[in-house]
């Protein structure tokens, strides 16, 4: 089966070059970009793509919806600058032992989450983020407190900003892409068709000798896993940690927002959302500063998102633009005999 | 510790638990009628508070009065969200697309409060905001004392609501079993909506008894939401009781922990209570049939 696209089918010659293209055009970017700023948005951009593809394990293949993903990612950038700062390792391999302790930790949170239907899931990811903002904030031994924590360059200080940000924006495309395989492959495999049952319809997935569990809770830790290590490179690039930024629910709700628009059931969507959000996000800051109305922004673009085109924009416009083609009928152009004729040359080739 | 000082703590707490249990009876309203996590409530409960405030602060009259007008509009629009929002939602995903539209209003609500009356935090002064009653030592400040009242005087007349009234006992049909409510002639869409208003209005009280007594500021329902939610994950989604009860259990104890561990560390009760009923009981304390699948 090929992966769901509500456009039937594009030949694989077809999508193979445009993916080339697509990749080809992502990794000229640095060079493209006119100048550092555009390049640092760029990096934000590329990290929230690794966010969403990492909260896409769960959010697209399981249909459970996590409000707080930060939480992941937020104990990954502290763990990362802790391991860094306390234990004197070296910083990439904190960020990937950071990761796998996220993982470890999200076995637990999994458990307790997972064990009970999508309620309980979505209030545990709220709250976990809550606790953990409360704990960074208050625990300023370890943390740093309100006043966050400094997290030193991986790199020299003979590499300027600009060279920084263009070699972080590759890291990211990096670990994007090591995502993405990763989810295109359950998604073909055994796995991800259980976990697919589950979001269509989890009791029959049940009944049918899925062990719902246990899939929830693998990907789960994946999730967690990815989360952490885009949050640990995070804060090897950002250099600094503020805990009302690390542990934000609204930090959380970006990717939301991103898988949704772009589409969670497909591979490419996140990515997509992650560009329009990101995007859109910068470009509002950047002209309406720090006021509240970003907040409103937000929101009003969730709500018509969720109301109107839960899956995705790409599967929307195609429908919008269905309006305007002749109307779908189940009338074949081919009459009996040829299609007898059809079947009888699919058999012979099968032989 | 002096005795009076844990006496102190824990009518605070029992204070604190009657607020909660009237917020919490709220979000059990919502989940009961639609199955849904409102992720909102907080958010209006800040938005009473605020109304309560620039009521106060406009016409100069106790803020109890804004009752009058929140009550009635919060029920209205309660009734609106339900019918002409959360109502179009797909069933099949209704659980977790609910959950992201009601965390949309929220951010919307937050946004327009930050926008209209900044992030400065805002007090009501009232000629009664310093008085205090003491008992055995322990000193309870009135405007406490009227929050509970109201809290109890909502949580009491939502009780008779429910037990007494016609619409009351259409209301819990419709929560038990939609279709058989249907059967039976009950408007279950209606119902439904009336549920949803009754839900926004506990949150008007809560927010007028809240900003009697407490600094507001528009990002504050975030300190709400999470207590309340695992204020109705412990008592059982669902059960109205159950939620009273663990509200009450989790306001004192909570209380009491600020003792020995500090605000900010006695706030992680919820959380740690929340965790533990989840791996050791996940369908709640008291909850009945509906929590068990949720």
């Amino acid at each position: 089966m090929l992966s769901a696209s509500s456009h039937g089918r594009t030949p694989a010659a077809i999508r193979l070059v445009a993916a080339v293209v697509l990749l080809g055009l992502v990794l000229a970017f640095p060079a493209l970009a006119p100048d550092p700023f555009i390049l640092s948005v760029g990096v934000v951009i590329a990290s929230y793509a690794a966010l969403a593809v990492a909260w896409n394990f769960v959010g697209g293949l399981t249909g459970y919806i996590s409000l707080g993903h930060a939480a992941y990612s937020g104990l990954g950038g502290y763990g990362t600058a802790l391991l860094i700062t306390e234990a004197g390792v070296n910083p990439w391999v904190s960020m990937v032992v950071a990761a796998l302790l996220v993982g470890a930790a999200a076995v637990p949170i999994g458990i307790a989450s997972l064990r009970v239907r999508g309620a309980s899931f979505v209030i545990v990811s709220i709250a976990l983020v809550l606790i953990l903002l409360l704990v960074a904030q208050s625990w300023a031994g370890v943390t740093g407190g309100s006043n966050g924590l400094r997290v030193p360059r991986p790199f020299g200080t003979d590499v300027l900003r600009p060279e920084q940000h263009e070699r972080f924006f590759y890291l990211f495309v990096a670990l994007t892409l090591v995502a993405l395989v990763l989810w295109w492959l359950i998604d073909r495999s055994r796995l991800g068709t259980g976990l697919k049952a589950i979001r269509e319809d989890e009791d029959k997935a049940q009944a049918l000798g899925v062990p719902t569990f246990a899939y929830k809770l693998v990907v789960f830790v994946v999730s967690a896993f990815f989360t952490a290590m885009a949050g640990g490179m995070y804060a090897l690039w950002f250099g600094s940690l503020d805990p009302i930024f690390q542990f934000s629910i609204l930090t959380g709700s970006y990717l939301v927002l991103m898988s949704l628009l772009g589409g969670v059931r497909s591979l490419l969507g996140p990515v997509v959302g992650a560009v329009i959000v990101g995007y859109a996000v910068e470009f509002f800051k950047n002209q309406y500063g720090d006021t509240q109305l970003h907040l409103v922004a937000l929101g009003l673009l969730l709500a018509l998102v969720v109301l109107f085109m839960p899956d995705g924009v790409i599967p929307w416009l195609t429908s919008q633009l269905d309006r305007f083609r002749p109307g779908g009928t189940s009338i074949r152009e081919v009459d009996a005999a040829q299609l007898a004729e059809e079947r009888k040359a699919l058999e012979e080739a099968k032989r | 510790m002096s005795l009076s000082l844990l006496l102190q703590s824990l009518i605070l707490g029992l204070l604190l638990g009657g607020l909660y249990a009237l917020l919490a009876a709220g979000l059990t309203l919502y989940f009961g009628v639609m199955r849904v996590v409102m992720i909102a409530h907080s958010a209006f409960l800040i938005l009473a508070a605020y109304l309560a405030w620039f009521f106060t602060k406009q016409t100069g009259l106790d803020p109890l009065l804004s009752l009058f007008i929140t009550v009635p509009l919060f029920f209205a629009a309660g009734y609106v969200m339900q019918r002409a929002l959360l109502s179009r939602l797909r069933p099949a995903t209704l659980t977790m697309m609910s959950v992201l539209l009601t965390f949309a209003i929220a951010l919307v609500i937050e946004g327009g409060l930050g926008y209209l009356f900044s992030g400065t935090q805002r007090r009501i002064q009232l000629g009664y905001s310093g008085a205090s009653l003491e008992l055995w030592g322990a000193r309870i400040a009135v405007v406490k004392l009227i929050a509970f009242g109201l809290a109890a005087i909502s949580l009491l007349a939502l009780f008779l609501l429910l037990k007494k009234t016609r619409f009351g006992q259409a209301l819990r049909a419709t929560i038990q079993h939609r279709e058989a409510a249907q059967l039976l002639g009950i408007d279950t869409d209606r119902i439904a909506g009336f549920g949803f208003g009754l839900g926004l209005a506990t949150a008007a009280v809560g927010g007028t008894a809240l900003a009697l007594d407490a600094t507001i500021y528009p990002s504050l329902h975030w300190h709400w939401i999470g207590p309340l939610m695992a204020i109705i994950v412990i008592g059982g989604l669902g059960s109205i009781p159950g939620a009273a009860i663990a509200a009450m259990i989790l306001g004192v104890t909570q209380a009491l922990l600020q003792i020995p561990m500090g605000t900010t560390w006695a706030q992680t009760v919820f959380y740690v209570a929340l965790f533990a009923t989840l791996m050791f009981r996940p369908q709640g304390f008291f909850g009945g049939r509906l929590a068990q699948r949720f």
